[in-house]
């Protein structure tokens, strides 16, 4: 539905020049829910502006149902944003406010008033429908923002950063709502954040950015189990990082040696999720190496414990605490570590600096 | 000494107190109270109780049959005042609008130097200024000898004296005072609600006047008023640009207290001066609180 191909944006000319995006390709499907992730200065917001025609690609094409977009005014695309800072009208009412997309198409008013109606009822702010928009708090601004963008039923629906600015609780309701807003619709939402969790709650699909490039796209899950690169791995969750030397297939970190099917020979960094350490064991099929206990950290349903190999490299191991029978630690403690072989992936070809 | 906070109070609000008595309430109260005498036979008054000053602002009597008939000068005079305060309002908004726009759309770092080149004639003497104006378009002027030279006219236009040089002479003179508030206006202006009314298919004359103006509005008005008054109430302008022949408010009332000797007529113009600039300062509190209510709640 959206082919994004060799999309670039250049800022400044010259040697002063800066690569925001370097020639980016995807395509989005109908109905998905999109994330683009990233740090910021990834480049995210620098495509979703693309997207909505505020800015001019410096290359590439952006075809939205096999038509070229990206000469296209944003007051002419059939796409709409939900702003990071709602940027609502506050000489406007929620109803007028909400309206506005609409009356600027030039739409009728029997046309208007029941389609903001619908709208209001949508995200449940009926009852200010007459309120002036200042007057709203942040998450009712949220919901105005986005009733404002759907309004008009655009093809698809930008939404930079929506959540940032409200709290911890309030950031949990809205991504409940916005899913369901998606699925009611079945609009096709791109998503930008820089919050890990989130795009991994709510999104169908992920593209993690760094560098003006799009580093993965994938579902949340391959995410998580099948960083690409080093970059992912390290972004979407908590990583353990191992640098080794392969040779015939053997992997050694150590004193401690495991068998990786296709690795090629030479240095190279392997990664493992914290609760794929195993404690207080050697597995077949792993990597058996031996650390010290340097810390213990209690979370309620699981608990941290900071280890220390022989070589200095620290590692975190996350342990489920249990009713009965869970093996405690104590701080500075020696243990054996079990790294299963089905946990560790291979981020980086040579060492990388973490 | 030891006092209450109350009468604490009242000893520092003093001075200011003992000014507006001073330079505000007394010299009003002395003009309405000269505005109901009698004219003295070389200026000043006689205190003798007469509302004949008040009579002349839009009456005449006539000398023969005693009837009283509109003054059809006195009746001119005030509604060019209005016309050419309104008229001076407009033009400044017509040219100061733009002139705002494009100082706050400068980068931060270059408003400071435009506001600066804006407020240079500040700086100079208003009689000094005028008479530049005038410069420019009197007979042998810059204006008229550019286009004889250029063979677009063959006699020299006559632009002085009439209520188009009054009109420029104050257009030019006042139009900082609209520059400055339209913007402030502006630069408070969040250019992301431009965006976000492009993005919801706004084209660009429709967000100027569903999302721009509305929002620069309480500046328009506020440098409408700023223009407006002191329009209104011009001497030194329409006295060099308008000679006798294009006469404004305060060169009437100027001439009451000189060579026509009729000193309550004149504090009576002044009052009727003062009145109309309350009446349109009520009309713009009312359109801007009225708008700031609704935008606050």
């Amino acid at each position: 539905m959206l082919d994004i191909r060799e999309l670039s944006k250049r800022f400044g000319y010259g040697n002063g020049a800066v690569n925001a995006l370097h020639e980016v390709s995807f395509s989005i499907a109908e109905g998905e829910f999109f994330t683009l992730l990233g740090p910021s200065g990834c480049g995210k917001t620098t495509l979703l502006r693309l997207i909505a025609g505020f800015t001019a690609p410096s290359g590439g094409a952006l075809v939205l149902d096999g038509k070229d977009i990206a000469g296209m005014p944003p007051n002419r695309r059939p796409v709409n944003t939900v702003f990071q800072s709602y940027a609502l009208f506050p000489h406007m009412t929620v109803g007028q406010n909400v309206a506005f997309a609409l009356e600027a198409q030039g739409r009728r008013r029997e046309e208007v008033v029941p389609a903001v109606n619908e709208m209001l009822e949508l995200v449940q702010l009926m009852h200010l429908r007459d309120r002036k928009s200042s007057e709203l708090s942040g998450g009712q601004q949220q919901r105005v923002a986005l009733a404002r963008a759907l309004v008009a039923k655009p093809r698809i629906l930008l939404l930079d950063e929506p959540l940032s600015a409200l709290d911890m609780k309030l950031r949990k309701e809205m991504q409940i709502e916005l899913k369901r807003l998606q699925r009611e619709t079945g609009l096709t939402f791109i998503f930008v954040t820089h919050d890990q969790e989130e795009a991994l709650t709510m999104s169908d699909r992920i593209a993690v950015m760094s560098g003006g490039r799009v580093q993965q796209i994938a579902n949340p899950r391959e995410l998580y189990d099948r960083p690409a690169n080093h970059f992912v791995a390290g972004f979407i969750g908590e990583s353990n990082f191992l640098t080794g030397h392969s040779n015939a297939g053997v992997v050694s970190v150590g004193p401690g040696t495991v068998t990786l099917a296709g690795v090629p020979d030479g240095p190279l960094t392997l990664m493992i999720r914290p609760e794929h350490v195993t404690l207080a064991t050697s597995l077949p099929d792993a990597l058996n190496l031996t650390a010290a206990v340097t810390q213990i950290v209690f979370f309620g349903t699981d608990t941290h414990v900071h280890l220390r190999l022989d070589d200095g490299t620290a590692l975190v191991a996350r342990v489920q605490n249990v009713l009965h029978g869970g093996r405690t630690f104590a701080e500075g403690e020696t243990i054996g570590v079990a790294l299963p072989a089905e946990a560790l992936r291979i981020t980086a070809k040579t060492e990388v600096q973490a | 000494m030891i006092l209450s906070e109350t009468s604490r109070r009242w000893v520092l609000a003093t001075p200011a107190v003992v000014a507006i008595m001073l330079f505000s309430i007394l010299p009003l109260g002395v003009v309405l109270a000269y505005s109901f005498l009698t004219p003295g036979d070389f200026g000043n008054v006689k205190w003798i109780f007469s509302t004949d000053g008040w009579f002349s602002v839009l009456f005449e009597r006539d000398i023969f049959d005693d009837t009283l008939a509109l003054s059809d000068a006195h009746l001119t005079i005030l509604l060019r005042s209005i016309g050419l305060s309104l008229a001076t309002t407009l033009l400044t908004l017509l040219f100061g609008l733009p002139t705002a726009w494009f100082i706050a759309t400068r980068p931060a770092t270059q408003r400071g130097f435009w506001l600066f080149l804006l407020t240079i004639p500040f700086w100079t003497n208003l009689l000094v200024r005028t008479i530049a104006v005038q410069e420019m378009i009197r007979s042998e002027g810059v204006f008229n000898k550019v286009l004889l030279a250029l063979g677009i006219i063959e006699e020299p236009l006559q632009m002085m004296f009439t209520n188009f040089a009054v009109l420029l002479g104050m257009a030019y003179v006042f139009l900082p005072l609209m520059v400055l508030p339209v913007y402030a206006a502006i630069e408070k202006f969040d250019f992301r609600l431009a965006e976000a009314s492009y993005d919801l298919y706004a084209s660009r004359l429709y967000c100027l006047r569903r999302v721009i103006l509305p929002l620069v509005r309480p500046g328009m008005i506020a440098g409408s008023i700023l223009v407006f008054v002191p329009s209104l109430g011009a001497y030194v302008t329409p006295r060099i640009m308008g000679g006798g022949k294009s006469m404004m408010l305060g060169n009437l009332i100027e001439m009451q207290f000189g060579p026509g000797r009729n000193w309550p007529l004149g504090a009576a113009l002044s009052i009727t001066l003062t009145i109309l600039v309350l009446v349109a300062l009520v009309w713009y509190t009312r359109l801007t609180s009225g708008r700031t209510e609704r935008n606050h709640g």
